[in-house]
């Protein structure tokens, strides 16, 4: 089984740590897993913007990037949900598409294909899950509050197997952050409001970090945070997932 | 880089009091809606076969209009079809004259509001008077609904009361909410009994029984043509329905989703006009026969108006009803407003952050969020895209499309961390109004993998 | 063309893919051990009332025990001879001022309080316009779901029916719930065996 890293572009920019975590883990588990150079970006901020096409080309290079794996794994549930849901057709008659087959968000991936049941790090401190709306309501990483179906989180499920953590969730657990890509600075009253009630449902869990699949919702309510100046700390889950490697 | 809704909602939010009730107010009601549906085993199941009734009944349309036309006619019914709002309108001022109506009471109805009836009417010499509290209390306001349900839920009971003492003569300073309902009560009770013509809208029509079902808490429908000798019911095309199976399913839906309880109050079915009254049933067309050939936004037709996407939306919540340009706000309303009029509108299709909510609790499952990124890959044909955000997103494009750009962008961004606060954090800079840059990180991860300091 | 003719066309040409009906009568919809029961709670979470009469117990009396303070009742039904106001007989708007309204139900639905009430007077005003109002159903007539009870509805000759739950409610103002907006301010259910 041969692993692609897809390392989106703000991970790689931003959070690179995030990167790190999951190539570590991976490779802990024993596994195949390698990171072809010359990634850029999943596509998908322009096209939530509206302009789909200006996507066009970056899907077709991804989508050859990683033409050889079998699963393209990434630490991202947003952009892995971009490129499953969105690619086939916007690369419809153009260039056929395979990574949509094969594209997970890191948690699933664990959860669903490699069945983790053991882990080997400690993390003795509170989180507060941030359920990010594309990992939930696209991917199914957790059963969205909306459904009557019955309740699951495979995110839940992965941390609960780290020594010494205690798993929160907010109230409203999975109502929007609002980052919301170009929503965030088209909307930037709306967009902070979310922010900023949401980061008070997390902080009252009392949590020590906020954790989840997305960095991205994570860097909109740490730029909430840092301003108002709250105490909370931001960690991807997978860097949970990784502790002591 | 900022719509009519933007800017509105920046307005909303400025009063924080008001906008943290506004949302608490409607996060109860998809509370209880979450209630409902999770007290029912078979609420997803329901979900599923309400849209593909309506997905059935859609592209069936033509032979259930006519089945319903025909059966309602057997019924006695007068049955009428109009092309547009101002056919609508016509049809209702020629019914009104020929009956020397001069007052007509009506119950709710979102299609009277698409066709803007009340106003030609009143023109015309003809009084209307809304029935559903809500209603009676904007239009005494000479206000516009903010929630296609709760109408008037943006008005505080102090404002009630004073609206109150000046056209109802209420008690000066009372504003209990039971007192102020009875004394539009009692008032109402004068306009039933003295109005010459009723009229509803319509929740659904029954294709293999020609009736208008008309579903209220109010009881306001059945006042409202009680008592005058003439009903005009006014139904938009996609609102008929198989038989009394199909809608057994969307009466347990509608209640539900809409305000989190079991059933309305009333839930009333008009086959005939009472002994000595006439009933009069206008099918409006107003654009939905166009819709069913639009292969992205049909399904919009399936919508049955019980505002639950507006609920649970983020947006919505915390932007008010007023700061959608299109009198249907919410996520339903970005798409209603985009067909009605795809130049007029746009400035809705930004207030909604994809997350997906409206399409889960979306009782006949619309696509809401999916139409509404559809639209979004719109806007720049129809010359409506922002320039900012095109701008931007030719630049990822750019950056994107070229490893070695971005690499190179890439080694170059931690120097923006210690860009001076000025030139980071101005009027230019939308992220920084309410948040802190984040840090770009000293080496990227690409740039560790090819150092090998990744192991 | 008429312009029936000429939106059905239009629907006709625009009308692109063709879905199937789905089998609804798989929908089984939610089921109560004791459906009585079930409909006695739901009534009253609904804002209604809810009493059992006693085999053989006048109806008359259970009302004129339920509303001592009331004058003026109105019905058609046979059984009921306190009602002074006859909504076969008089118009509409003269049922305005009723106190209590008597009326009989056909199928209670344990789900959500609704009771079908099939017209079977001259003005159905009754139903509406009356202060309170009393709505008799034999209890053996209450199925456990809207999928049952749209089963056994057939429309009568006078065409209109009307599924009740509960008083006429609001909650317009300020969201508060009241009770008796523009219809009836109160109803009890009389179950009868």
């Amino acid at each position: 089984m041969k692993i692609g890293l897809f390392i989106p572009c703000y991970v790689d920019a931003i959070y690179p740590e995030v990167g790190v975590a999951t190539y570590k883990l991976l490779k802990h588990l024993g596994l195949d897993v390698t990171y072809p150079l010359n990634q850029t970006c999943c596509g998908q901020p322009m096209a939530n913007a509206g302009f789909e096409s200006m996507a066009e080309t970056i899907a077709t290079k991804l989508d050859d990037t990683f033409a050889e794996f079998d699963y393209v794994v990434a630490p991202s549930a947003s952009c892995a949900a971009f490129v499953k849901i969105n690619y086939p057709h916007l690369l419809k008659g153009k260039h056929e598409c395979t990574t949509s087959k094969k594209i997970m968000d890191v948690i699933e991936f664990l959860h669903d294909v490699l069945k983790v049941k053991a882990l080997p790090g400690k993390f003795p401190y509170t989180v507060s899950i941030h359920n990010s709306c594309h990992g939930v309501r696209e991917l199914g990483l957790s059963s969205p509050s909306e459904r009557n179906i019955p309740k699951y989180s495979k995110i839940k499920n992965l941390l609960s197997l780290v020594d010494g953590i205690t798993i929160k969730e907010p109230e409203r657990p999975d109502e929007c952050c609002g980052f919301g890509g170009m929503f965030s600075v088209e909307e930037p009253e709306v967009s902070v409001q979310m922010g900023t009630d949401k980061l008070e449902r997390h902080i009252a869990t009392g949590a020590q970090y906020i954790t989840g699949p997305d960095s991205s919702c994570m860097m909109h309510m740490q730029g909430i945070a840092k301003r108002l100046g709250k105490k909370i700390e931001f960690i991807h889950a997978v860097q949970i997932l990784s502790a002591g490697l | 880089m900022s719509t009519q809704h933007t800017k509105a909602a920046k307005r909303f939010l400025h009063n924080a009091d008001k906008a943290k009730w506004h949302d608490a107010t409607f996060w109860s009601v998809r509370a209880k809606r979450d209630t409902m549906a999770m007290s029912l085993e078979e609420w997803e199941e329901l979900r599923e076969t309400a849209s593909r009734i309506k997905k059935h009944t859609i592209t069936h349309m033509d032979k259930y209009l006519e089945m319903f036309a025909n059966n309602a006619e057997k019924n006695g019914t007068i049955v009428h079809w109009a092309k547009d709002a101002d056919e609508f309108n016509d049809i209702v001022l020629k019914i009104l004259r020929d009956h020397n109506v001069r007052k007509m009471v009506k119950s709710k109805s979102m299609l009277t509001e698409e066709c803007e009836m009340n106003p030609y009417l009143e023109k015309h010499g003809i009084e209307v008077v809304e029935t559903d509290l809500g209603e009676r209390i904007l239009q005494l306001m000479e206000s516009k609904p903010s929630h296609i349900v709760m109408p008037a839920i943006h008005i505080t009971q102090e404002e009630v009361g004073q609206l109150f003492e000046e056209k109802l003569d209420s008690e000066k300073d009372n504003y209990d909410p039971t007192y102020l309902t009875y004394c539009a009560r009692m008032s109402l009770r004068n306009e039933f009994i003295e109005s010459q013509a009723g009229m509803t809208g319509a929740n659904f029509g029954i294709a293999e029984t020609g009736e208008v079902v008309v579903c209220t808490n109010e009881g306001n429908a059945d006042m409202s043509v009680a008592i005058p000798k003439l009903h005009i019911a006014a139904i938009g095309l996609e609102k008929v329905i198989p038989d009394y199976q199909s809608l057994s399913i969307f009466q347990r839906l509608l209640a539900r989703s809409a305000t989190g309880q079991p059933t309305t109050t009333y839930t009333s079915h008009f086959g005939k006009a009472r002994p000595g009254a006439e009933m009069h049933i206008i099918l409006v067309d107003n654009g939905r026969s166009s819709i069913i050939a639009d292969s992205e936004h049909w399904e919009t037709l399936k919508c049955m108006r019980c505002g639950a996407c507006m609920n649970t939306c983020p947006v919505y919540r915390r932007s008010g009803g007023y700061s959608y340009t299109y009198f249907i706000p919410g996520p339903i309303g970005i798409n209603l407003g985009m067909l009605r009029d795809k130049y007029k509108y746009t400035d809705n299709v930004s207030a909604c952050s994809l997350c997906c909510s409206c399409d889960n609790v979306c009782p006949v499952k619309v696509n809401l969020s999916e139409q509404i990124y559809l639209w979004r890959q719109n806007l720049d044909s129809l010359g409506k895209a922002d320039p900012m955000k095109k701008t931007m997103s030719r630049g990822m494009k750019t950056l994107f499309g070229h490893p070695a750009l971005y690499n190179m962008a890439l080694k170059f961004a931690p120097i923006a961390n210690h860009a001076p606060r000025p030139a980071l954090y101005n009027s230019l800079n939308a992220w920084g109004k309410g948040r802190e840059m984040p840090k770009f990180a000293k080496e990227s991860f690409q740039t560790m993998w090819k150092k090998g300091k990744i192991k | 063309m008429s312009r029936k003719e000429d939106i059905l066309s239009r629907i006709r040409e625009n009308i692109r893919k063709s879905y199937d009906m789905p089998d609804i009568s798989r929908i089984k919809g939610i089921q109560y051990p004791d459906v009585i029961k079930q409909f006695e709670e739901i009534s009253k979470t609904v804002g209604g009332k809810v009493v059992k009469a006693v085999p053989g117990e006048d109806i008359n009396s259970i009302i004129k025990e339920l509303y001592p303070d009331a004058k003026i009742f109105a019905s058609n039904l046979p059984e009921i001879t306190i009602a002074s106001k006859n909504p076969d007989i008089l118009e509409a708007h003269e049922l305005n001022g009723t106190d209590v309204g008597i009326i009989k139900g056909q199928i209670g639905v344990a789900e959500n309080g609704c009771i079908w009430i099939p017209q079977t007077m001259k003005e159905r005003a009754v139903c509406f316009i009356s202060e309170y109002l009393v709505i008799i159903i034999s209890g053996k007539n209450i199925v456990n779901n809207m999928h049952e009870a749209y089963s056994r509805i057939k429309m009568n000759g006078y065409g209109y029916g009307c599924f009740i739950s509960g008083p006429s409610k609001t909650a317009d103002i300020a969201q508060a719930l009241v009770m008796g907006a523009q219809a009836a301010r109160g109803v009890t259910v009389i179950i009868t065996e």
